[in-house]
């Protein structure tokens, strides 16, 4: 067992906190809190903070270089999102083109795919959305809909997808689309489509949390080149099940790194606000407990990563594992909190260093995005258990 | 960077898991600690020796094979999946903190040789104002300990007192202290003993990390035995016609303890590894071992006894073993309630 960093996964660390420190000039949780920033000026912070990341050389570090990256390992990428979410820096504004369209196209697209994509992708010229799930097709994503007929040198898309996170400020969808009816798993493609195009209509989604970071399309006899599907015809499936390998599996350093900084803000607030009892930090000390147990589990993957090992059911353990965490941390901070907890960001008097009515929001979303918990239990059930399906 | 094993710790672990497969799988464990007696087998007791389990963290000078945290939670995750009967744990911590307090090779090397039994007797209370309490003073211990695992076995006693920690000489004056898990052996124990001051007490705190550490390696393989146990009996017993491994509400608990136990594993290993390298995150690290592992088992055998059925409540099913060992761990090695202050404590401090 080596479970250290090496001096220069130390040296790489200094130097992307020195970084960080020289060019992070307002916390995410600072620009949330500013009465100047709606919806759409948040997006041009992240936009900006993408930017600066990617002149720096710090996004899509792992890709090839003719990609824009530097081969860097899955060490760093860890290493540096860890440090990213430590900082409270800005998640940047691409992360489903970067984090699942990228790999797509490296992994199954063309020489040309790449070139044309994934550079404006990664600068935040051009921002991606994911088009899988539809109104009958979520956890049973199979059953999508969304029909794609080839028509001379087009694809006429037509169906409706819904969900779709970063809809609105997006400019192009990669979209999972029915090309033949009688194939339930080989009768599925894999898209690009400009939200351009004629035909497209994309209407914001409100959520639980107010804000409309969703949005549902619709496609209407829209055109769509070619040149613009990813692999073969009927590989769509296997592709967006790579795809979402990266999804389920990444990350749990910098989601450890990011709930660290939430338990250290409610442990600061209950000192502040002297709910020193027994029972309260007894409730807080699980919680510190449990984030060691998460810390811990990434720690592992990532030593089996740089160990060259190929990841098991840890992703599936590890998404259950962070998803629920949240949710127990956010509910010990409304419960803790009392009424003075639920007050909006927005306040005069509200507490400075969170919005923990937002939070407690956002993490039920956790555990239904990304294959719900539910799901998760059953693959676990099934794939790790093998347990006798009914 | 690598979680897995080194190649001598797998072959420790693969020599160990048939060691404790054959000598003592849970049946043989049971017989053993459900047997009046002193809960242990003398017999099994010298095999461990031979084999270098009790000196395994000593130093080789002091007839120790010199090996670590990592080591020691490879053993002791064998032991627990089947019960091991005995005081494993507490004689080895015993060599820890006899290490700490120097010059006392001569014990340490009876101790790995099987030939002596030393364990800690540091609690002095039961309930929070029910304060025993040891003392010392020219040559001789006095007062009560409480909670002294195995005491009736044990030829010395490492004791806590006003003047620090003392070696205490045996017999010792045992009033059992029976509790829920029937594998245990614990006494209250009259001193008026002589005795030879060893170090202070901080010496016990010193071994407090491994402790914790220990006890959530026998708690891991709590987890494991135990969910094993239940996943072939949910693919065995049939009701309506099916396996009722096949029902969902069941999977779904068994799912979890598959997410409980990796995660334990996780987290145990860390803290081992933290432990030997001296990480300075270590104390928080070994807290939440203890504390998350032993929560699990003790979830984990829950659910166990739940998805047995009438079975799980009945003693001949293995089932309750585990539950009471994982019962056992939630208060001992450093209880629950405390663990969680100190988790706080250190984030609080950061
Ligand atoms: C904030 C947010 C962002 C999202 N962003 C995107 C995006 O960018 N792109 C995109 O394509 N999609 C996105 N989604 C959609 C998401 O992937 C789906 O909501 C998810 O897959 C669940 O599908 P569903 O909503 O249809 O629920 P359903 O599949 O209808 O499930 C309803 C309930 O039934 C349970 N359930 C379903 N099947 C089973 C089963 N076999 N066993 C036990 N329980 C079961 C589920 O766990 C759930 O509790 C987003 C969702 C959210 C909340």
């Amino acid at each position: 067992m080596d479970l250290s960093f090496t001096a220069e996964h130390e040296k790489f660390r200094t130097e992307v906190r020195a970084w960080i420190a020289d060019n992070l000039k307002q916390t995410w949780s600072d620009a949330l809190r500013d009465p100047n920033n709606g919806e759409h000026e948040l997006i041009e912070v992240r936009r900006a903070w993408q930017r600066a990341r990617y002149k720096a050389g710090y996004l899509g570090m792992s890709f090839p270089k003719e990609w824009g990256g530097r081969g860097a390992t899955g060490v760093e990428e860890a290493i540096l999102a860890e440090e990213l979410a430590r900082a409270d820096a800005p998640e940047h504004v691409n992360f489903l083109g970067i984090g699942l369209c990228a790999p797509a196209l490296i992994h199954h697209g063309s020489e040309e795919q790449r070139r044309r994509f994934i550079p404006p992708m990664l600068a935040g010229d051009e921002i991606w959305c994911q088009g899988f799930s539809e109104p009958g097709a979520g956890s049973d994503l199979a059953s999508l809909r969304t029909k794609a007929e080839l028509d001379g040198d087009s694809f006429i898309l037509n169906g409706q997808k819904c969900w779709t996170t970063f809809g609105p400020w997006a400019d192009w969808v990669f979209v999972l689309a029915r090309t033949d009816p009688n194939d339930r798993y080989g009768g599925i493609s894999f898209i690009l489509c400009d939200l351009k195009s004629e035909g497209i209509d994309m209407r914001p989604l409100k959520q639980i949390t107010g804000e409309s970071e969703f949005g549902e399309v619709f496609f209407e006899n829209v055109r769509v080149p070619k040149e613009n599907l990813v692999g073969e015809v009927g590989e769509g499936w296997k592709i967006a099940m790579t795809v979402l390998g990266y999804e389920r599996g990444a990350g749990t350093m910098s989601t450890a790194a990011h709930l660290g900084n939430g338990l250290r803000n409610l442990v600061k607030t209950a000192k502040e606000l002297g709910l020193d009892d027994v029972g309260t930090r007894r409730k807080l000390g699980k919680l510190v407990v449990d984030w060691q147990t998460l810390y811990s589990n990434g720690l592992r993957t990532l030593a089996n990563m740089a160990d060259g090992k190929a990841p098991g059911p840890e992703s599936s353990i590890e998404k259950l594992f962070w998803s629920e965490f949240d949710q127990r941390l956010r509910e010990t901070a409304l419960e803790l909190l009392g009424a003075g907890g639920q007050l909006s960001r927005f306040y005069s008097g509200a507490r400075p260093d969170v919005d923990w009515p937002r939070d407690f929001l956002w993490s039920r979303a956790e555990t239904i995005f990304s294959g719900s918990s539910e799901i998760q239990r059953n693959i676990i059930a099934k794939r790790v258990l093998g347990l006798p399906q009914a | 960077m690598r979680f897995e094993l080194s190649e001598d710790q797998t072959l420790l672990k693969d020599a160990t898991t048939s060691f404790f497969a054959s000598e003592s799988p849970i049946e043989t464990s049971r017989e053993v600690s459900e047997a009046d007696g002193e809960g242990f087998s003398r017999g099994q007791w010298k095999k461990l020796a031979e084999l270098g389990y009790l000196g395994l963290i000593a130093a080789e000078s002091a007839g120790g094979a010199g090996l670590g945290a990592i080591e020691l939670s490879v053993v002791l995750q064998q032991a627990g999946r089947v019960c091991f009967p005995g005081p494993l744990l507490d004689v080895v911590l015993a060599t820890r903190a006899l290490t700490a307090a120097g010059g006392q090779d001569e014990t340490i090397t009876q101790i790995a040789a099987g030939e002596k039994i030393v364990v800690l007797a540091q609690s002095d209370r039961v309930w929070p104002d029910d304060i025993g309490g040891a003392t010392f003073a020219d040559g001789h211990v006095k007062g009560s300990k409480v909670f002294v695992p195995f005491a009736a076995s044990a030829d010395a006693l490492l004791v806590t007192t006003d003047a620090g920690l003392v070696l205490a000489e045996g017999p010792f004056a045992c009033e059992p202290m029976p509790t829920v898990d029937e594998a245990q052996r614990f006494a209250r124990v009259e001193f008026d003993n002589a005795a030879t001051l060893i170090g202070d007490n901080t010496l016990v705190e010193g071994v407090w990390e491994l402790a914790h550490v220990g006890a959530a390696a026998l708690a891991l393989g709590v987890c494991e035995a135990a969910g094993e146990a239940t996943i072939r009996y949910s693919t065995e017993r049939e009701t309506f016609g099916k396996p009722i491994g096949v029902y969902q509400v069941l999977q779904h608990r068994m799912a979890d303890m598959v997410l409980r136990t990796e995660s334990s594993r996780a987290i145990v290993f860390r803290a081992a590894w933290s432990l030997d390298n001296g990480a300075a995150d270590r104390g928080l690290v070994a807290v939440s071992a203890k504390q998350y592992a032993v929560e699990s088992a003790n979830e984990i055998t829950l659910a166990s006894v739940q998805i047995h059925g009438g079975n799980g409540f009945t003693w001949e099913y293995n089932v309750h073993r585990w539950l009471k060992l994982a019962m056992t761990l939630d208060h001992h090695y450093g209880a629950r309630n405390d663990l969680l202050e100190r988790a706080l404590e250190q984030v609080e401090a950061q």
